[in-house]
């Protein structure tokens, strides 16, 4: 009996299709009795007649759990509390925020907060040196950032290394030098990794909040044109590799170079956007007859679909003899390698078309399997720019039908792109069946981490509740309404102004002082179009004198009290 | 010698010569010094004193009408290090009042589960609400470093301080 209650667990994790009806009843599929996915009302009937049928219930010998499989089966009984703020903020109607914006500058807030507190830990680390926890749990130790070793050796070079101290360590190097003892090559090569990840610049503390806003800002460049995307992308990322800088002059002056330095140095110049410079450094590598590994290649191949001043067809035939000499050098293709290729053909426009096809087909015939990155490439690549009247392509259909049901692991950096591609496309397209199957994958499993940072999420929802109000019944989006609003995102203005147009194709405008009440405490009172739009939807309903005059004058009254 | 007659069920008679005489009235008292109790109450007064439920309640109403404002299991039998965390609370409480400046409306609660330590404070609305985040971020992560183990603060603001009743 336990055996047939896990093979049948093992069947729902793997998710079987969910039938219409029950998806359709959206948020309220969630009833108590419904243990495991919502709207599997109609999935026990199912198990039932199969199980019932000639299927083999092979018992096994043994059968281990996870330590923690009873705390999964209880969280799994436990579904979104639709009431609650997100867990990082304080349980308190004062501390919740009510808007995007809040929420941002909380959660800075506290970040900026952890960073005093860090600075300070950092500052006076003798205070902190009481390690009572068994076992020891080394986050909560302070860190040390100035380096101990104060004599000039190939010790103290590593540890300036180990502490990322660009300028101190190319100091210590040339000392080094002119004191004529020679540094190995391994602590060479780490030098040049050193530099070639930072660019010969020194890593400034606020580096990662830097990154992070510059590839938001790249990312909505690209959705514009692609020439003013590259002059901003040059503008802003800030980092070029200058030449004769100190990476080159090192690996100018060591006497022996391996593998490793030519692949650290293609590598720093393709992320500091010097093409041409890996091209010949990869040249020089092949006359030297070595071997370069795959990480190398996949920034190749981004070099080679970078180059200005080529078409796209000479681009393409460039990036296939990498392919081919990748396989002369005995060099395995992973799943970078095709994710770049993807990202790089999306530049090509209609050109890319086929070639990403067959770039896909390689993948599955190799045995790779896909990440959703790779899908987010190829959506971007059929969809990329919105009008559908050009007879957009079925292929997000077979995309869905592929990867319903399947839970992913974090395998690419782009992965949390996805679903955000995927809601553009259905929003464009206008089809809501499609919007039910990506909000589906998101459910499964736990792919809920792949949504992404705010601004994305914001967009996810948004975009599929717009969707809501304009193709679905007026009951199921109140539901969504509910269901969403303010837990997981916070409306725009335009939200609600499409789920006001909503309620006014189905006549039920009653609802409106409900409405109207929300968007005060989102804070949308001050925008014009929704109060235009309130106050135009309020005076063309014509209510009964006898019930709606107490909510005709209430809506009326809250109106008039922003006026 | 005057005929010594105890009182009975009369108040304690004084012993002397006589009463009209004027001599020192040695006072003898038959009973232990018992001081009146002083600790962790608030003497009722004319009554225009305002005061939290957890003030005005004396501690012999604790687990009666009050619950304890430090709750770990040091004090059970076998168990130990209650010293230690009772420094340990001592420091929090001071910790606390000095980085919410005038804003904790009443004593803190300090819950100990497993290694972990949660601190319940009861906040004014003296700051606004993007501060508050703030120095919770700071205090959690200062106060986990310093002790090596979680710290979390769960904050409940209230408008102004909670009064019980008037002593």
């Amino acid at each position: 009996m336990a055996s047939v209650a896990s093979a049948r667990w093992l069947r729902v994790s793997c998710g079987l299709c969910v039938p219409l009806t029950a998806r359709r009843a959206g948020p309220c599929g969630r009833t108590p009795s419904s243990r495991f996915y919502s709207g599997s009302a109609a999935v026990p009937k199912d198990e039932g007649a199969d199980t019932a049928g000639t299927e083999e219930v092979v018992i096994p010998k043994k059968k281990t759990w996870d330590k923690v499989a009873v705390l999964q089966a209880l969280a799994s009984t436990v579904h979104r509390d639709t009431t609650a703020a997100p867990y990082a903020f304080q349980d308190d109607p004062y501390l919740i925020p009510t808007s995007s914006v809040e929420s941002h500058s909380f959660l800075l807030a506290k970040k900026s907060g952890e960073n005093a507190a860090k600075f300070i830990i950092n500052s006076y680390p003798k205070y902190f040196q009481k390690d009572i926890a068994e076992p020891h749990i080394p986050c909560l130790m302070p860190e040390y950032f100035e380096p101990q070793i104060e004599e000039i050796s190939e010790a103290a070079l590593q540890e300036r290394i180990k502490l990322k101290k660009v300028k101190a360590s190319v100091d210590i190097f040339d000392q080094l030098l002119q004191a004529g003892t020679t540094v190995s090559l391994e602590t060479t090569n780490s030098l040049l990794d050193l530099l070639c990840y930072y660019g010969n610049q020194e890593p400034s503390t606020n580096y990662n909040f830097q990154q992070h806003e510059q590839t938001e800002e790249l990312e909505e460049a690209e959705e514009g044109d692609n020439m003013k995307s590259k002059k901003k992308a040059g503008h802003q990322l800030g980092v070029t590799w200058r030449a004769r800088n100190h990476a080159e002059r090192i690996f100018a002056l060591m006497p022996e170079k391996n593998a490793h330095s030519y692949c650290t140095m293609i590598r720093g110049m393709v992320k500091h956007r010097a093409h041409t410079q890996a091209l010949s450094m990869y040249t020089e590598l092949l006359n030297n007859r070595l071997r370069a590994d795959v990480h190398t290649f996949n920034s190749l191949i981004e070099a080679t679909a970078l180059v200005v001043n080529a078409k796209f067809e000479e681009k393409w035939n460039n990036i296939l003899d990498l392919l081919k000499q990748m396989v002369a050098q005995n060099v395995k293709p992973n799943l970078q390698t095709f994710n770049t290729i993807l990202k790089c053909l999306r530049r090509f426009y209609a050109f890319g078309k086929l070639p990403a096809l067959q770039t896909f087909r390689e993948m599955k015939a190799i045995g790779i399997e896909p990440s959703l990155a790779t899908y987010h490439h190829i959506i971007q690549l059929f969809y990329q720019h919105e009008s559908p009247s050009k007879g957009s392509s079925l292929i997000i259909y077979d995309i869905m039908d592929e990867i319903t049901g399947k839970t992913f692991s974090p395998k690419d950096p782009d992965d949390d792109m996805f679903f955000q591609s995927a809601m553009r496309v259905c929003s464009s397209l206008r089809d809501l069946e499609l919007a039910y199957q990506v909000h589906g994958l998101l459910n499964t499993g736990d792919n809920r981490k792949f949504i992404g940072p705010d601004p994305r999420r914001n967009f996810y929802y948004s975009k599929f509740f717009s969707l809501l109000c304009l193709m679905e019944q007026i009951d199921v989006t109140l539901k969504w309404y509910k269901d969403l609003i303010p837990s997981v995102f916070f409306p725009h203005s335009q939200t609600l102004i499409d789920l006001l147009q909503a309620l006014d194709v189905a006549n039920r405008l009653e609802m409106i002082p409900q409405i109207w009440k929300d968007s005060k405490e989102y804070g949308h009172t001050f925008r014009s179009d929704l109060k235009e739009e309130i106050l135009m939807l309020m005076a063309r309903d014509q209510h009964p004198p006898e019930r709606g005059s107490s909510a005709d004058s209430r809506g009326l009254s809250a109106a008039g009290g922003i006026c | 010698m005057v005929a010594l007659y105890c009182g009975g069920g009369l108040r304690p008679l004084m012993l002397s010569w006589s009463r009209d005489l004027p001599c020192i009235w040695h006072a003898l008292h038959t009973s232990v010094v018992c001081f009146k109790n002083r600790v962790a109450r608030v003497r009722v007064d004319k009554g225009n004193k305002p005061v939290t439920y957890e003030e005005a309640h004396a501690p012999h109403y604790i687990a009666h009408r009050k619950g304890w404002l430090s709750l770990h299991t040091g004090n059970l039998d076998g168990e130990d290090h209650a010293a230690e965390l009772t420094v340990e609370d001592v420091f929090l409480r001071k910790f606390m009042l000095g980085t919410f400046p005038g804003c904790l409306a009443d004593q803190l609660i300090l819950k100990r589960w497993a290694n972990q330590v949660e601190i319940c404070a009861l906040v004014l609305r003296q700051l606004p609400a993007h501060k508050f985040y703030f120095l919770v971020g700071y205090s959690e992560t200062l106060l986990s470093h310093f002790y090596n183990c979680p710290v979390r603060l769960h904050l409940q603001t209230v408008p102004s301080k909670v009064v019980y009743k008037y002593m």
